[in-house]
C-alpha cells in the first residue's frame, strides 16, 4: 500500500484553489449578468414574451340632422381554436359546424391545423357566439368584436359607404370621415409561450382603446326616403336605368339627400343587387367581372358620372347674359324652328318654331335659338369667365370621395358653333351636382356654396370635436341678376314648359331638360328637371336624372312631377307653409271652413247639410237613420276639400 | 476526541462514513428534481401530455442511483484494483475494456440524437451514454497506472505513460463528443497533477493540451463556430439557446421570480431541464439561489478534497482527486456555458441535469468516494 504523502496533500489543495477561484470567477460573472445587465436583458426578454394583441376602437357612428343613427355599430363576435388546448376535437368539430353553419370538413380542417391560433368564423352574432361558450368547449375561443351596422339597410348607400374587414371605410362619407370615425385602437399585452399560447392568469398591460368620433350630417333620413321614394317610382314607371336624384339646400349648400336609384344593401354590400344580378342570371362571373359589376353598383354617380345637361343648362346662360346685360326681358326674337349658325343648322325642339317671342316667352319654351341667339351676345371670352365663377371648371368640392369634373372644350377651339351648342347645355359634360351648384348661386343672391354632407365632429359623449366649415364666394353673380333668374324659372313653372312641377302656394321655380345621350341617334336621353322652392325665398333645391327612361321622354313630362312630388312632400316637413295667391285660392278650392253639426240628423238632412259646404267625399258608416258620430267634429276649422266620415245608429 | 488517561491502551478502532458528504448529496438529487419538474413540466405536458413525465423517470434512475451508491459506499474500493477470486481479471481491467468496446460499439450502431452519436438504446429503459460509464473507467484506470509506479510520474515520460494508456478511450470518445473527453481529460490530468512532485511538465503539457484542442477545434468546422457564436451571441442566428439562457439569468436579478415562475422554460429555452437548467435556476431563484448552489457544490468538493487528503492510501487519494476533478469541471464548464464565458459545449450539471445515465455515473462515483471515507480509520 502507498501512502498518501505530504505532497499529494499539497497538491489536492492547490486543486481545490484553482476550482475555488474559477467559482469565484463565475460567481462575479453571473453577478455581472444579474445586477449590471439584468435590465437590458429582461427587456429584451419581455419584449420577446409579450404578444400584442389589438383591440379595436369602436368607429364613431353617423347621425342626421336631426340624430337619427344611420350608421352604427353592433356587437359580433369572432370563433376561434386553439390547437394545443382542444381536448376533444370531435366535439369541437361537431358543435361548431352545427351552430355555425359550416361544413364538417371545412371546420375540421381549421380544429386539425397546427397553428397557435385559428380563427373559425367572425362576424358571428352574438346570440349565437354565446350560445357556443355556453357549451364550455376547450381550446375554443369566442371574442368580441364590433361590426358595422346600418339600420336603414339601403338608405343613402351610395353616399353614407360601408366599411371593410378591419372596419375602414371603403366607399362615400365612411372614407372621407375616416379619420375622425375611426378612433385609436387598443392593445393587449399578454405573455404567451414560445409557442404562441396565451398564459392565463398573466399579467396584462391593457391599453384602453380610444371610440372613434361621431359624424353628424345634414342629410335628412325623412327627405332622403321622400327623395327615394320618388326616385324608385319613376324608375319603375319609365324602366329606367337609374334615376339620380339630389336635394340641397341652396342658401348654405347642405345637401338634405342624394339618391342613386337602385341604391345597394349596406349590410350585404358585397351581393350584387337584382338589377344588376339579372342581367347576368343564367352565366358564372369571373371575379374580375364581380369585381367591375361591384364598383359599378357602388359607384355615386351623382358626383362621378358627368352628362350633357341641355336645356337646364339655360339657367347658365340666361345668367351670363343677364350679369353681361346684353339682354332685357323684352328683347325680341324670332325662332322658324331653326338657327343658321355658320354653315350649320341647329334645330329647335319644336319643329315648326316659336314664332316670335320675348326673351321671358323664350326661356318658358326653352327655346333653343333664342339662347344661341344671346350665347353669341355674351361670347366666348365672357362665357368661360361666367362658367368660371359658377364652378364650373372646378369639382364641387363636396365631401364625398371620387367626384368627377366637368369635360369642356378648349377656350381657343371654341368657333360660333360650340358656343351655340355649349348654350344651350350640349358638347360638354358635367356632373349633376356641378348644375346644381351653379344654379343655386344664381338664385341665392348670388352665393357659390360648396355643397356637402359633413356638419360637425362630436365625441362620443356630445363635445364638438369640430365643425365642419366650407368654402363660400359671395357675389358670384349679383343680387338684381337672381332676382331675374329666380323670377324666370318660376314662370317656367307656371307656365312654361316646367308646369308639371307647379305646386299651387309653394312657388317652384326651375327648368327641364331633356338630352340626347352620345351617340346621338340612338334614341337614348337622360330626362332631367332641377327645381327650388319656394322662389322668393329658396329653401330647397332638387334636382332629377331619369337615365334611359322608354316611352316618352321629355323632361318636362316625366322629370318636373318627380321634383312636384317630392316638394310637395317635403316642403311642409320642412315648415315651408303655402302662400296662396287669389287665383290659385279660387283655381285650387283653397281655404277653410267650419265643420257643421250632423249629430241627430236624419240620412237625408244630412246629405242636405253635407252638400251645402265644400265637402269633399261622404263617407256613411253603420245601418241606422241618425248620425250619432261624425268626424271631423262639429265646429272644427279644415281645409276646403276634406272628407266627411258620418256614423249612422 | 480527547482521550482520559485510563483509556490508553483501550483503543477502539471506528470506521468513519462521511454523512455531511451524503446529506449534501441527498439534498443535491432532490433539489435537482425539484428543479427538473419545474423546467421539465410545461414541455412534458405539451408533449407528452404527462407534466411529471420527466420527473417520473428523473426520480426513479435516482433513486435507483443512491441505492447502487450505498451499495457501492460498503464495498472497500480497493477490490477493483485487485484480481477477481475465479477469473483472474482485474475489475478495472475489465471495466476498461469494456468502455472501449462501448464506445466503439456507439461509434457503429449508437442511437443519433440532435446530430450526435451518443447513445446506445436500451428500448423500453430508455438510452444509455458509453461516454459517462468511461468517466468512472478513466478516474479508476488512470489511478491504477499510477499506483502502480507513482513516482516515475515526477518525470514527464511518466506523465506521457500514463497518457499513453488513456490515450485509446479518449480517442474513441472525442470522435463524438468533445466536451466529454475534455472532461475525461481534465480528470487524468488531475490525477496526475496530484500524483506527482514536480510541476514543471505540466505547463508544457498544458500547452501541448491547448495546441491538440485548437487542432481538433480547426480540424472540424462546427466547433469553430461554436467560438464565433460566443463572440457574437447576441447576433449570431445560432446563438439563439445560448441568448435564451442569458435572458433566464439577467431576468432573474437578485432574487429571482420565484420557483415554478420562469418564463423561459415556456418552449423559448429548448429543453430546459437539460444542460441550461441552471439559466432557469437563475432565473426562478435569483443570483442568491444560483450562489448558494454554487456553494454547495463547493462544500461537496470541500468534503471530498477532505477524504481524498485523509485517504487511508495513494489509491483512494487519487480516486477522490478523480471524482473531484470531475464534479468540479462540469459545474464550472456548465456554468461557464450557460453565463456564455467561454464557446458552448453540452455539459450536464452534475446532480441536478435530466440524464439518466449521468446522475447514476456520478452516484456512482459518490458512492465510490464514500467508500474512501469509510475505511479511514480513526480512533476512539
Amino acid at each position: 500500500m502507498i501512502r498518501n504523502r505530504t505532497y499529494n496533500r499539497r497538491n489536492v489543495f492547490v486543486a481545490v484553489v484553482v476550482i475555488i477561484l474559477v467559482s469565484v470567477l463565475l460567481t462575479v460573472r453571473l453577478a455581472y449578468l444579474m445586477i449590471y445587465r439584468s435590465e437590458e436583458y429582461a427587456a429584451m426578454a419581455k419584449e420577446l414574451h409579450e404578444r400584442e394583441r389589438p383591440i379595436k376602437a369602436q368607429r364613431g357612428s353617423i347621425f342626421d340632422r336631426n340624430g337619427v343613427e344611420i350608421a352604427t355599430n353592433k356587437p359580433v363576435c369572432t370563433i376561434s381554436v386553439i390547437y394545443s388546448q382542444v381536448k376533444d376535437p370531435e366535439r369541437v368539430i361537431d358543435v361548431l359546424s352545427d351552430e355555425l353553419g359550416l361544413s364538417k370538413e371545412k371546420v375540421r380542417k381549421r380544429v386539425e391545423k397546427v397553428s397557435s391560433i385559428e380563427r373559425i368564423k367572425s362576424n358571428v352574432d352574438k346570440e349565437v357566439a354565446d350560445k357556443i361558450r355556453e357549451y364550455k368547449l376547450e381550446g375554443v375561443m369566442v371574442d368580441e368584436d364590433y361590426k358595422r351596422y346600418y339600420p336603414y339597410d339601403s338608405l343613402a348607400s351610395k353616399v353614407i359607404g360601408f366599411t371593410g374587414g378591419d372596419n375602414q371605410g371603403i366607399i362615400g362619407l365612411e372614407v372621407k370621415y375616416e379619420e375622425y370615425l375611426k378612433g385609436i385602437d387598443g392593445t393587449i399585452l399578454t405573455l404567451t409561450t414560445a409557442y404562441g399560447v396565451e398564459i392565463e392568469n398573466a399579467a396584462e398591460d391593457r391599453i384602453e382603446p380610444q371610440a372613434g368620433n361621431d359624424l353628424y350630417l345634414s342629410l335628412d333620413v325623412n327627405i332622403q326616403k321622400y327623395a327615394e321614394q320618388a326616385a324608385l317610382k319613376v324608375m319603375e314607371a319609365k324602366n329606367a336605368n337609374n334615376v339620380k336624384l339630389i336635394v340641397m339646400n341652396p342658401q348654405n349648400g347642405e345637401l338634405y339627400g342624394m339618391v342613386n336609384a337602385p341604391e345597394f344593401n349596406l349590410n350585404d354590400p358585397y351581393t350584387l343587387i337584382d338589377e344588376i344580378a339579372r342581367e347576368y342570371e343564367d352565366q358564372t362571373l369571373s371575379s374580375e367581372k364581380e369585381t367591375e359589376l361591384l364598383n359599378g353598383m357602388w359607384r355615386n354617380a351623382c358626383i362621378s358620372d358627368t352628362y350633357e345637361p341641355g336645356s337646364a343648362f339655360k339657367i347658365v346662360t340666361t345668367t351670363a347674359a343677364f350679369e353681361e346685360g346684353v339682354v332685357s326681358l323684352d328683347d325680341k326674337f324670332f325662332c322658324p324652328g331653326y338657327k343658321k349658325v355658320e354653315d350649320r343648322i341647329i334645330r329647335c325642339h319644336k319643329a315648326g318654331g316659336h314664332g316670335s317671342q320675348t326673351f321671358v316667352d323664350g326661356i318658358k319654351n326653352s327655346c333653343n335659338p333664342v339662347f344661341i341667339d344671346i350665347g353669341a351676345r355674351v361670347g366666348v371670352d365672357k362665357t368661360y369667365y361666367y362658367y368660371e365663377k359658377l364652378g364650373l371648371f372646378s369639382k364641387t368640392g363636396v365631401d364625398l370621395p371620387g367626384e368627377a369634373n366637368s369635360i369642356m372644350h378648349k377656350k381657343d377651339i371654341i368657333k360660333a358653333v360650340e358656343l351655340a351648342t355649349m348654350s344651350f347645355g350640349q358638347s360638354f359634360q358635367i356632373t349633376p351636382l356641378q348644375l346644381l351648384r351653379a344654379t343655386s348661386a344664381a338664385i341665392n343672391g348670388g352665393k357659390l356654396v360648396t355643397p356637402h354632407f359633413g356638419v360637425s365632429v362630436k365625441s362620443w359623449d356630445g363635445r364638438i370635436i369640430k365643425t365642419l366649415d366650407y368654402e363660400e364666394t359671395p357675389e358670384v353673380v349679383s343680387k338684381e341678376t337672381s332676382e331675374i333668374v329666380k323670377d324666370l324659372l318660376e314662370q317656367v313653372v307656371s307656365d312654361g314648359t316646367g308646369k308639371r312641377a307647379y305646386l299651387p302656394g309653394l312657388r317652384v321655380g326651375g327648368k327641364t331638360a331633356t338630352s340626347e345621350k352620345l351617340p346621338r341617334r340612338t334614341g337614348k336621353y337622360i330626362s332631367s328637371f332641377i327645381g327650388f322652392a319656394p322662389a322668393q325665398n329658396p329653401q330647397v333645391i332638387a334636382i332629377v336624372l331619369i337615365d334611359e327612361p322608354t316611352g316618352i321622354y321629355y323632361g318636362g313630362t316625366i322629370a318636373a312631377p318627380v321634383i312636384a312630388e317630392l316638394f310637395d312632400n317635403i316642403l311642409p316637413y320642412m315648415g315651408v307653409e303655402p302662400e296662396y295667391t287669389e287665383e290659385e285660392k279660387q283655381e285650387y278650392k283653397i281655404g277653410t271652413f267650419v265643420v257643421p253639426d250632423f249629430i241627430g240628423k236624419t240620412k237625408s238632412d244630412a246629405k242636405a247639410l253635407f252638400k251645402a259646404y265644400e265637402f269633399d267625399e261622404l263617407y256613411s258608416l253603420g245601418e241606422g237613420e241618425v248620425v250619432t258620430e261624425q268626424f271631423p267634429l262639429p265646429g272644427e276649422t279644415v281645409d276646403l276639400n276634406t272628407s266627411l266620415v258620418l256614423y249612422f245608429d | 476526541m480527547r482521550r482520559t488517561a485510563g483509556e490508553v491502551n483501550k483503543k477502539t478502532i471506528y470506521r468513519y462514513y462521511d454523512y455531511s458528504l451524503l446529506f449534501l448529496i441527498l439534498f443535491l438529487v432532490s433539489f435537482g428534481l425539484v428543479m427538473i419538474y419545474s423546467t421539465s413540466s410545461y414541455n412534458a405536458q405539451r408533449m407528452y401530455g404527462n407534466a411529471t413525465y420527466y420527473l417520473e423517470r428523473q426520480a426513479l434512475l435516482a433513486g435507483a442511483g443512491i441505492l447502487v451508491m450505498l451499495f457501492v459506499s460498503k464495498i472497500d474500493y480497493r477490490i477493483y484494483f485487485n484480481n477477481l477470486p475465479i477469473i483472474k481479471v482485474k475489475p478495472i481491467i475489465f471495466l476498461y475494456f469494456l468502455c472501449i468496446g462501448l464506445q466503439i460499439y456507439v461509434l457503429k450502431f449508437g442511437e443519433v440524437i440532435n446530430g450526435a452519436k451518443r447513445w446506445i438504446s436500451l428500448g423500453s429503459l430508455g438510452r444509455f451514454q458509453p461516454s459517462e460509464l468511461s468517466k468512472i473507467a478513466v478516474i479508476l484506470f488512470t489511478t491504477y497506472i499510477v499506483q502502480l509506479a507513482p513516482r516515475k510520474l515526477d518525470k514527464f515520460t511518466g506523465f506521457l505513460r500514463v497518457v499513453l494508456f488513456i490515450a485509446p478511450l479518449l480517442g474513441l470518445i472525442v470522435i463524438e463528443n468533445f466536451s466529454t473527453a475534455l472532461v475525461a481529460g481534465v480528470i487524468m490530468v488531475a490525477i496526475c497533477f496530484v500524483a506527482s512532485k514536480k510541476k514543471g511538465y505540466f505547463v508544457i503539457s498544458a500547452f501541448l493540451l491547448i495546441a491538440l484542442g485548437a487542432l481538433l477545434i480547426i480540424l472540424e468546422p462546427y466547433r469553430f463556430e461554436r467560438i464565433n457564436i460566443w463572440q457574437n451571441v447576441e447576433t449570431h442566428p445560432k446563438g439563439y439557446q445560448i441568448l435564451q439562457g442569458l435572458y433566464a439569468i439577467a431576468s432573474g436579478g437578485v432574487f429571482g421570480k420565484g420557483l415554478g415562475e420562469s418564463m423561459q422554460k415556456l418552449g423559448f429555452i429548448p429543453e430546459a431541464h437539460n444542460d441550461m437548467i441552471f439559466s432557469v435556476i437563475c432565473e426562478e431563484l435569483g443570483l442568491f439561489g444560483a450562489f448558494a448552489l454554487i456553494l454547495l457544490f463547493i462544500l461537496l468538493i470541500w468534503r471530498i478534497f477532505i477524504i481524498a487528503i485523509n485517504a487511508p492510501d495513494l489509491t483512494g487519494g487519487l480516486i477522490a482527486t478523480g471524482v473531484m476533478a470531475h464534479i468540479a469541471t462540469q459545474v464550472l464548464i456548465n456554468i461557464a456555458v450557460v453565463t456564455n464565458t467561454i464557446p458552448s459545449t453540452g455539459i450536464p450539471l452534475p446532480f441536478i441535469s435530466y440524464g439518466g445515465s449521468s446522475v447514476m455515473v456520478i452516484l456512482f462515483e459518490m458512492g465510490i468516494v464514500l467508500s474512501i471515507s469509510n475505511q479511514i480509520k480513526g480512533e476512539k
